[in-house]
């Protein structure tokens, strides 16, 4: 086995003419390898940056999407015997959030890659006997009361982990290309770290999307490469099967997965078009790796070695372990688990931390950032098991803030989304908006996951309103809706104003009444019922509803007005279920 | 501004493909960008956008993606790139 620690500064000693990283082809560009020596040009290229930035601090902020700029960053600022300090993204909340934890690297603009023309020119790399800094790396990430959380990592502890890693599956020169940012403990590990320590060159870009794997792999089998996949649920849970994979895919020799479960059906499906199962790694910032597993050989999770994993009565994980910053402890965490004898499978997590898109996002630090802006009173977020899992709000606005139709509900949509944007990554800003008032609760005062289930219901029936709250009008309810605009009752002509048909309103004020009133008869009829306009999808209103009954006869009293007017007035004749039968 | 009947099918597409439960046909401009600003797509939507786009149209995109991705930069580029490369 290869491996050196990183303690041992495996970075310094390797031959000049090894490849340390792969240069895939652009266009008529071939591929080609670069060499160690090249990489040792970039390194005392980042040693005179360094020396030249002025810093009081002994923390370097590192924030560079390029692999071999960041890896070259990383060894220069350790040689100087400073700290690195990782933020999780480039958002402009997150940087100003690290400000004072040292000086910022990196582009200006992350999305060229690089430095362009600032870019400082190559040179000789200077080693000296400056010790290792104590920290090896500052982490941030959403801790659960949703303020940041810094990670401090030891040498000792990444060591222990990629020593693991190294003896569980060796990396044994193989190509190691990512799809996952470095920025966090998995990318950093896998990606940058394995390869150093283990002398296996890795990709000199991220390989963002499935077309470039694609050609990447065809290529890698043209020239008799072997590659190693670090990517993630994301993208591999969305490998088009229009692509031939089965040929290119021969070049693959491991895939390995973290961030978040992949489903077992997105297992499967990997499995079959890359024709490799994959290995996926659980574990999180704090913990480092815990357990790994291959789905199709045991959905449980296997600990790693040097990993001890037990539960509580509350399901609660405790962890002894060497990737851990006090090793020979046990401590609680806030995933839940269940123990089984062939090891442990996963419940999800005690706190309100979800992943989206792979992205670790804590649900308090959200309602937090939400219910802190202008027009919002209150704010709840949840997660909605809809294409993978996205967020959803429940917001409840101030009365002048309320949107009334379509065109005022996607300016405030738009406009709340923004806000978020300077705290959040897009992919974790919520996407299915309720704007409810007054703030639904059950008999026991709380938003339940019956009311939870009420609020997303024309999610998964196309034929039913959004329900956005109720409250106890004069002898009845009063109940507020949204048309929504993909409903099933809108007429969908090309051209023309859509609109919702009236009688798509009695039959939301039928369902209505039989939950409201428990309700057990039926239609009979309308009786001088008018509908004097038309409701437009996206349209808020009120529906006022009064069940009456006396001098024999039983009926609906159905009121809707919207900011525009009344919608509906009059009533519903009903008829008792077993009279009718008679 | 003309919508053809193309770019009127990619809208809807887009609708349902990425459940913009609260976006119309009407909302998403031809020329706005669809990703981040604008309509505010991210980068999962990307990546279903393209598989849409392969079991709709047939189409492959490029292995230079960066590239290809900038037809993804408004309806517009979106609906030449179908016009053009479309297999069905």
């Amino acid at each position: 086995m290869t491996f050196r620690r990183l303690g041992d500064r495996p970075w310094r000693d390797r031959p000049q003419a090894d490849a340390i990283a792969w240069v895939p082809p652009r266009g008529d560009t071939p591929s080609r390898w670069l060499t160690v020596g090249e990489w040792h040009g970039r390194i005392g290229a980042w040693q005179q940056w360094l020396l030249e930035t002025p810093n009081e601090s002994d923390g370097w902020r590192l924030f560079e999407p390029d692999p071999v700029e960041f890896s070259a960053a990383l060894v220069a600022i350790w040689e100087r015997g400073d700290r690195v300090v990782l933020p999780a993204d480039n958002q402009p909340k997150t940087l100003s959030a690290l400000h004072g934890t040292g000086v910022a690297l990196g582009p200006a603009e992350p999305m060229l890659g690089s430095y362009g023309s600032q870019s400082p020119p190559d040179r000789a790399p200077q080693w000296d006997s400056r010790p290792l800094p104590t920290v090896a790396v500052s982490l941030y990430t959403s801790g659960s009361s949703g303020e940041p959380q810094r990670l401090d990592k030891r040498f000792d502890q990444l060591d222990a982990e990629l020593a693991t890693q190294a003896s569980l599956w060796p990396l044994a020169g193989r190509l190691v290309v990512s799809q996952v940012s470095h920025q966090h403990i998995y990318g950093l590990l896998f990606s940058i770290l394995r390869p150093l320590c283990e002398n296996s060159p890795f990709a000199t870009q991220p390989c963002r999307y499935p077309e470039t794997l694609h050609t990447w792999l065809q290529h890698c089998r043209t020239n008799g490469h072997r590659m190693i996949l670090v990517s993630a649920s994301p993208a591999l849970s969305r490998l088009p099967e229009a692509l031939d994979w089965k040929p290119a895919s021969a070049a693959l020799e491991t895939i390995y997965s973290s961030g978040a479960p992949l489903s077992r059906s997105a297992s499967d499906l990997v499995h079959e078009r890359l024709g490799t199962p994959v290995h996926e790694v659980y574990g999180s910032s704090e913990t480092g790796g815990i357990a790994w597993r291959v789905q199709q050989r045991e959905s449980a999770w296997t600990a790693l070695p040097g990993v001890e994993v037990s539960h509580g009565d509350d399901n609660r994980l405790w962890l002894r372990s060497r990737h851990l910053e006090i090793p020979d402890q046990w401590q609680r965490q806030a995933d839940l688990i269940a123990l089984t004898d062939r090891g442990f499978e996963l419940l999800g997590r005690a706190d309100r931390i979800v992943k989206i898109g792979g992205k670790r996002i804590s649900l308090t630090a959200m309602d937090r950032a939400l219910s802190r802006l202008p027009g919002v009173e209150r704010a709840q977020t949840l997660t909605l098991q809809r294409r993978d899992l996205r967020l959803a709000a429940i917001v409840q606005l101030s009365p002048s803030e309320v949107p009334h139709d379509h065109r005022q509900h996607r300016d405030t949509v738009k406009r709340l989304r923004r806000a978020l944007a300077a705290h959040f990554e897009t992919p974790v800003l919520p996407r299915y908006w309720r704007f409810v008032a007054p703030w639904p609760t059950n008999a026991q005062g709380k938003l339940g996951a019956e009311i939870r289930q009420r609020l997303f219901l024309d999610l998964e029936d196309r034929r039913a309103p959004r329900w956005l709250g109720e409250r106890v009008h004069d002898s009845g309810w009063r109940v507020t809706l949204e048309v929504p605009e993909h409903c099933a009752y809108v007429d969908g002509h090309f051209d023309g104003q859509p609109v919702l048909p009236g009688i798509a309103l009695v039959h939301w004020a039928m369902q209505q009444a039989r939950r409201l009133f428990a309700l057990t008869s039926d239609f009979d009829g309308l009786e001088r019922l008018r509908f004097p306009q038309p409701l437009l999808p996206g349209d808020r209103f009120e529906m006022s509803l009064e069940h009456r009954r006396g001098d024999g006869a039983e009926s609906l009293r159905l009121e809707c007005d919207s900011w525009r007017g009344k919608h509906v007035s009059g009533r519903i004749a009903l008829v008792d279920r077993q009279e009718r039968e008679s | 501004m003309t919508t053809t009947a193309l770019e009127h099918e990619l809208k809807q597409m887009i609708i349902e493909t990425l459940e913009l439960e609260d976006v119309t046909p009407d909302d998403i401009d031809p020329e706005e960008p669809l990703f981040v600003e604008g309509l505010g797509l991210d980068s999962i939507d990307a990546l279903e956008l393209g598989l849409a786009l392969q079991k709709r149209y047939g189409i492959t995109l490029e292995s230079e993606a960066e590239s290809s991705r900038q037809h993804f930069a408004n309806l517009k580029s979106l609906a030449a790139l179908v016009e053009s490369r479309r297999q069905k």
